[in-house]
């Protein structure tokens, strides 16, 4: 099999003028130090700054941190297909504007296709929503908000500022659902580690054998368990905690726990060692309401262990309490085993 | 064999008799023929189906008898029947009437949809497949539950229940469809889908994407015999209500040839049908498709109904971009678009089903997609001699200028589909296949002028089952509504050249243009008197919306919307007011 590593793929979702191409070009012009290619249905939109521009055809906009921008026509599988086969356009991540008028769902299930399996993976389905225009629709695009907001797994709620605290609490209370993950916003930035799993690429992280990647993690300690906040450079609305456990965790239980982390959690990943899976490393990739624990290949020598990074917003979560949830995962037949 | 022979000869001499009455005698009418010995007549004799004169008021006269139905048309309009030949009443109609679950509800909630479920059980017992729409999978986040077989399963434990997204994002299936269907934790993926499953255990979750549906299609009973009759029912009285003689419903399977077969016993087959059998399972399964191929097609057979063609997917759409080309897509590099069988393959069958006497019908929308399938009926007919099969090149979107001699070289009818022939916002959404080839879309022109054979298909439920709005648009490439201005791209033709599309170039596609699509003496009577006379019209804006006042198929009245035939022993097959698709 190909050693080509799968490329995280991001969603932006959300309705025209929600405030999806702001966020593009805060993607775009980020330094995040990756090769991105972004997807969009008309980059005379995004206002690329033409100080960036390098090259530019009918339909790609080169840039000179290296990202490049394409515009999407017609059918998703056979442009993807055409560039992912290129290694000369090959990205390390790629964003994928679904139009103001399509149903993300529905990109989505393309992205899933077993022909994209081993070549890319979704990171994320972000669905960016005008707080302002949002309650106001007709019955074909109230059809389409819930089509985008089911697909999320985060919520970028935009210019919330222009929202008095009731009209706040009766938007959440008609669209959003139990522990949806939201974000708000007032012009569309959001850390990056948010939006996209990445930090500013300084120094190399480690890349599983599936080629996603996993979190810069220490060696595997003796420690029991261990979980701490991690300092990090962070926006310091957000902050991070990593959890270590070398007993095998109950997979119902953990994905129990996945499913019911509080709302300021917004990812999570890491090496996940399962009781029913125990030969396999299994990756986690939380992101908003979404969790995907996938086998990734045997330990090859490593000792097997849990390791985990979680992001969430700054002071609304207490680590003794995400310590207690994981903790409660822990595989009760083994215990034994380990405090031998 | 001899003796049916030698008995023909002298009923065919007695039909043409001035001692034999006619059973219809149509005067005073303004009669565009299509047949060059006689572009244009007064009056026709019709008896035992066949015109038995055509000409002037006194060449009929003489066939004027006691039991005679003479009609004075008052000078209107009169020309041969029209062929839509490529449509489906079926894939338009049938699911409707189905019976199938219809929750009704904008936004159910999960348990409206639990409720409608258990509704539809009370109301349908027994243990049969609950199928139909639709769920919505943000009511279920905002419910805090998972769409997935254990919610079903926790009240419908025990009967398949298969339920649609309403965005036809998934289907959400129970554990007993899982089971019926044999999908488990090793059945591979479908092409353009999945089954969604456990990431450890690969057990399926009960959603299925896509091309996963085919699979639980593929389980279920067909859909219900009534439906599909229906269905044809209205397509039929429609279709003759427009003035439609002759027709190809492509894409068929043993359940729907059944469907027209009991209609052709009751006597509403009131066009010509040729049913294409379908070669691909993805649209609906053909369970007995070898047996049909064969020779049990010819259980079917009557003097309305055939089943002596095949019908597949050659390459993609224009929406998707995976049209076949023969040079790459506009702004690629090498994409040409997507071919849905190997060209072997296509060689391989082509030969095969020429050489059985079946026709294959072949969706070609880019034109390398109709060069590769020229090459093989090229290559069935250096290996069969020519067979007398018309194979047929379904679309033709665009062709290549250097593929327009071999229609007429390899007698292969070129079939265009008017949903793109004029500005609309749906058509310029498909035009995308660049400027340079789309000014040769839709080319009847390039293929009339080297003596090919083109007809039009309405395609239906793609666009509408109603021809005269393709028989306009192909004349002006304009919007018939006015909803927009301008000219499509591509050649218009001339209002002459697009009647013998409509009608004689069609009876040629169907194999029977010796008996058929033309007014001329010894023909089937079949003929459409119209409230316009289309030479007499300003075309755009107004020829989409002629009324067919009467229409006959081998000499029976099938539309009558003069009331000519009312009350009396040949009142028209269709008397109910037109169904309004």
């Amino acid at each position: 099999m190909s050693q080509q590593h799968s490329i995280p793929v991001t969603l932006v979702a959300g309705f025209l003028g929600a405030g999806k191409t702001t966020l593009l070009n805060h993607l775009l012009n980020s330094d995040h130090g990756r090769r991105m290619a972004v997807m969009v249905n008309d980059f005379g939109a995004i206002n690329i700054d033409s100080q960036l521009i390098v090259s530019q055809t009918q339909t790609t906009v080169s840039l000179a941190n290296g990202c490049i921008c394409c515009t999407v026509e017609g059918d998703l599988i056979a442009q993807l297909s055409t560039l992912l086969a290129d290694p000369q356009t090959r990205p390390e991540h790629l964003i994928i504007e679904a139009s103001g008028v399509s149903n993300p769902v529905k990109i989505a299930n393309t992205l899933r296709y077993p022909q994209f399996r081993q070549s890319l993976h979704i990171d994320g389905i972000l669905t960016v929503v005008d707080a302002a225009q949002f309650d106001d629709l007709d019955s074909d695009m109230t059809r389409l908000a819930t089509e985008q907001l089911d697909a999320a797994d985060i919520i970028i709620l935009n210019k919330t500022d222009l929202l008095t605290p009731d009209q706040r609490t009766a938007l959440k209370s008609r669209w959003l659902y139990p522990n949806a993950r939201v974000i708000e916003s007032e012009h569309g930035v959001v850390p990056l580690a948010l939006l996209l799993g990445v930090e500013r690429k300084t120094t190399a992280e480690p890349v599983s054998p599936d080629g996603r990647h996993t979190p810069a993690l220490t060696a595997p300690t003796t420690t029991f368990e261990t979980f701490k906040a991690v300092p990090h450079q962070h926006d310091s609305l957000f902050n991070t905690w990593s959890w270590q456990s070398d007993i095998p965790l109950n997979l119902k239980a953990l994905r129990n726990v996945m499913a019911s982390l509080p709302a300021a959690i917004y990812r999570a990943k890491g090496i996940c060692h399962v009781a029913e899976a125990r030969d396999q490393r299994c990756i986690l990739h939380l992101v908003g309401t979404r969790c995907e624990i996938t086998p990734a290949g045997p330990w090859k020598g490593a000792t097997p262990g849990t390791q985990l990074i979680v992001i969430g917003k700054r002071g609304a979560i207490d680590a003794n309490t995400l310590r207690t949830l994981l903790e409660a995962c822990h595989d009760e037949s083994n215990l034994g085993v380990v405090i031998d | 064999m001899i003796t049916s022979s030698t008995l023909s000869t002298p009923s065919f001499i007695a039909a043409s008799s001035p001692k034999e009455t006619a059973d219809i005698v149509l005067i005073n009418a303004n009669i565009h023929t299509v047949d060059d010995n006689i572009p244009w007549a007064k009056a026709v004799a019709i008896r035992s189906g066949r015109f038995m004169a055509v000409g002037n008021k006194e060449d009929v006269t003489p066939f004027i008898g006691d039991h005679t139905k003479v009609i004075d048309l008052e000078g209107r309009f009169v020309m041969p029947g029209l062929y839509d030949m490529h449509t489906h009443p079926d894939l338009a109609l049938a699911p409707g009437y189905a019976d199938y679950l219809n929750i009704g509800l904008e936004d159910p909630t999960p348990e409206e949809v639990k409720q409608a479920i258990l509704d539809y059980a009370d109301s349908h017992p027994g243990d049969g497949w609950v199928y139909g729409q639709y769920f919505v999978r943000y009511t279920f986040k905002q419910a805090g539950l998972v769409a997935d077989r254990d919610w079903l399963d926790s009240f419908m434990p025990d009967r398949p229940v298969a339920i649609l997204d309403r965005s036809w994002g998934c289907m959400m299936v129970n554990s007993r469809a899982l089971a019926l269907a044999n999908i488990t934790a090793e059945t591979q993926d479908p092409r353009h889908g999945y089954i969604e499953r456990d990431s450890i255990t690969h057990e399926p979750s009960g959603i299925l994407v896509d091309g996963a549906y085919a699979i639980i299609h593929a389980t279920m009973p067909p859909t219900p015999q009534h439906a599909l009759t229906r269905a044809y029912r209205e397509g039929l009285h429609f279709q003759s209500g427009h003035g439609v003689v002759g027709t190809k419903y492509v894409h068929v399977c043993e359940h729907r040839l059944n469907a027209l077969r009991s209609l052709d016993q009751d006597g509403k087959l009131s066009v010509r049908v040729e049913a294409a059998i379908s070669w691909q399972d993805d649209i609906f399964p053909v369970k007995r498709r070898w047996e049909l191929l064969a020779g049990e097609r010819h259980y079917y057979r009557s003097n309305r109904l055939n089943a002596n063609a095949v019908k597949f997917h050659f390459d993609g759409t224009h929406e998707s971009r995976s049209s076949y080309l023969s040079t790459p897509w506009p702004g690629e590099k090498n994409w040409r678009g997507h071919l849905n069988l190997t060209p072997e393959h296509i060689v391989d069958m082509v030969v095969d089903m020429d050489r059985k006497g079946i026709r294959v019908i072949a969706h070609c929308t880019g034109d390398g997609a109709s060069d590769i399938f020229l090459d093989a009926v090229a290559q069935a007919r250096a290996r069969n001699g020519n067979s007398g099969v018309r194979h047929q090149c379904a679309h033709s979107t665009t062709l290549l200028d250097t593929n327009l001699a071999r229609f007429k070289a390899l007698d292969v009818t070129a079939e265009f589909s008017p949903v793109g022939w004029f500005p609309s916002s749906f058509a310029n959404a498909r035009a995308v296949f660049g400027e340079e080839r789309m000014q040769r879309a839709y080319n009847f022109k390039g293929v009339i002028e080297a003596e090919g054979n083109a007809v039009m298909g309405t395609d239906w439920p793609v666009s509408s089952l109603n021809p005269w709005i393709g028989f306009e648009a192909m004349i002006t490439r304009q919007n018939p509504f006015g909803e927009e201005e301008g000219q499509f791209f591509g050649q218009p033709i001339s209002l002459e050249q697009a009647i013998r599309v409509m009608t004689i170039n069609g009876a040629w596609c169907m194999g029977i243009e010796q008996h058929a699509g033309s007014i001329s003496i010894g023909k089937s009577a079949d003929l459409i008197v119209l409230d316009r006379d289309l030479f007499d019209i300003a075309i755009k804006g107004n020829l989409h919306a002629t009324q067919v006042e009467l229409t006959l198929l081998e000499g029976e009245v099938t539309w009558d919307r003069m009331g000519a035939f009312t009350d009396t022993d040949m009142a028209a097959t269709w008397q109910e007011p037109l169904p309004a698709f």
